[in-house]
């Protein structure tokens, strides 16, 4: 790799980031049953196996809200929802190259395979990614969460939220129903979607953990938006510094928040995991220009 | 087994749910872990244990704040409180439940609980529920010879 392309992610491999825990469920198990692994384990898919205990697909968030627009009933088997086969990476590739090939994929988990006897391992997300970054950032000599340091320390040096986060919000109107929801999501390959009101203010979000549980509920397809929606709104400003945002997201477990302008309140971003993820920096570029070697 | 045993329904919130934990133990007099899920017609859908409810408030990435001291504990614990509003029992039970039979041999059911790890077995016979096997039962079942006076050492 080219030294421009160093990030704080470096040298780092998949096993520094990857969860050992596996959930898998049986081909036979139902829809039912993954939503309460998903939901229970704070996952965002899990590994779907055949007879003799081979993997053989993978059942996400994004599947389970299919099902619920094609309105399968809840005991139905996981093999008809099931994306296959897996796609894995190994313990020893590097973090940037698994990075890679989930955006290739369009994808937010990979699975672990151990290279000497082809056993899964892990699983490899977003969040545990990002999870990676905190964890070294935090430890840097640089870092604002040390009480030497103070919180704006060096201000001028970091990444602002203003320069990850994406820029265009999709958006549903509250009277909007749950199938119109699910469309929007599908449509525009997104986790959550802000709801706001007539006069375009955002009152909400429906993420698709909502909708899941809005599925595991037996909630009809034609329920408004406002009747499922998460409030209050999780956010931060735009010229919140990189790694309070992801501080933020990691301790209260999500997986975006909305930004809004620092001046009128207005929400006009949104900042993900993923956007972090991509980032490949949890606060500054500091280990890049001064070269400073985190041990883990 | 135990025929006197309390159920929950998978539509009960999880914030009422522990409160019948607490009233299963008083009203059992002994420590319930975890209970059988019945449906709206009786039947046995799922199990929920203290354990479940604790998977889900245990936070994502506890496993990074070990190296870490500027966590505010109750702060996380409001979140996690504050998350479990909508989750029901439904939401987190296992449904994969393992019964056994009235007739079941009581080392087949000392088996299926070590091997599978599970401390309580709802007893089925014909699609009725009958009662439950709690492994402390069970232990003092099998080795009550020890505590029994009367019984020679």
């Amino acid at each position: 790799m080219s030294p421009s392309l160093a990030t704080t992610l470096s040298g780092k491999i998949v096993a520094s980031a990857m969860r050992r825990r596996i959930n898998r469920l049986g081909k036979e198990s139902t829809i039912s049953s993954a939503i309460s692994t998903l939901i229970k384990h704070k996952i965002g898919g899990l590994i779907v196996m055949d007879e003799s205990q081979n993997p053989v697909g993978v059942v996400s968030k994004t599947n389970i809200a299919g099902a619920y627009y094609a309105s399968l009933p809840l005991d139905s088997p996981l093999e008809y929802i099931m994306t296959s086969p897996p796609v894995f990476c190994h313990l020893d590739d590097p973090l940037e190259e698994a990075l890679g090939r989930m955006k290739d994929n369009q994808i937010y988990r990979l699975y672990v395979k151990d290279p000497d006897n082809d056993a899964v391992v892990g699983a490899l997300a977003y969040p545990d990614i990002v999870g990676l970054l905190y964890e070294l950032c935090s430890r840097c000599p640089k870092s604002i969460f040390r009480p030497a340091n103070g919180p704006k320390a060096e201000q001028g040096e970091r990444s602002l939220i203003g320069g990850c986060m994406t820029r265009e919000i999709k958006s549903v109107a509250a009277d909007y129903l749950l199938e119109q929801v699910l469309e929007e999501l599908a449509l525009h390959h997104i986790g959550a979607i802000l709801v706001v009101d007539n006069t375009g203010r955002g009152v909400g979000v429906i993420s698709k953990t909502d909708l899941i549980l809005a599925y595991n509920h037996d909630v009809p397809l034609n329920t408004p938006a406002s009747e499922v929606m998460s409030v209050p709104i999780r956010s931060c400003r735009e010229d919140d510094m990189l790694e309070e945002a992801i501080r933020s997201m990691i301790f209260s477990d999500v997986h975006r928040l909305f930004v809004k302008d620092s001046k009128t309140e207005d929400i006009i971003g949104v900042f993900s995991l993923t956007d972090a993820a991509r980032n490949r920096s949890g606060s500054c570029q500091a280990c890049i220009i001064s070269r400073i070697q985190i041990t883990p | 087994m135990v025929t006197g045993f309390h159920t929950v329904s998978p539509h009960t919130p999880i914030s009422e749910a522990v409160k019948l934990f607490r009233q299963a133990s008083s009203e059992e007099g002994r420590r319930i872990f975890g209970m059988m899920v019945l449906d709206d017609q009786g039947n046995l859908v799922g199990m929920l244990s203290m354990f479940d409810i604790l998977l889900f408030m245990r936070p994502k990435h506890v496993h990074l704040w070990g190296r870490m001291d500027d966590i505010e504990i109750a702060d996380i614990i409001d979140l996690s409180c504050k998350k479990a509003e909508s989750i029901r029992v439904g939401d987190i039970m296992s449904q994969e439940v393992v019964t056994i039979g009235p007739d079941t041999h009581k080392f087949v059911i000392l088996d299926i609980m070590i091997e599978q790890h599970i401390r309580r077995l709802p007893v089925v016979e014909d699609g009725m529920i009958l009662g439950i096997v709690y492994i402390s039962d069970l232990f003092y079942d099998v080795l009550d010879r020890f505590t029994d006076d009367s019984t020679p050492a």
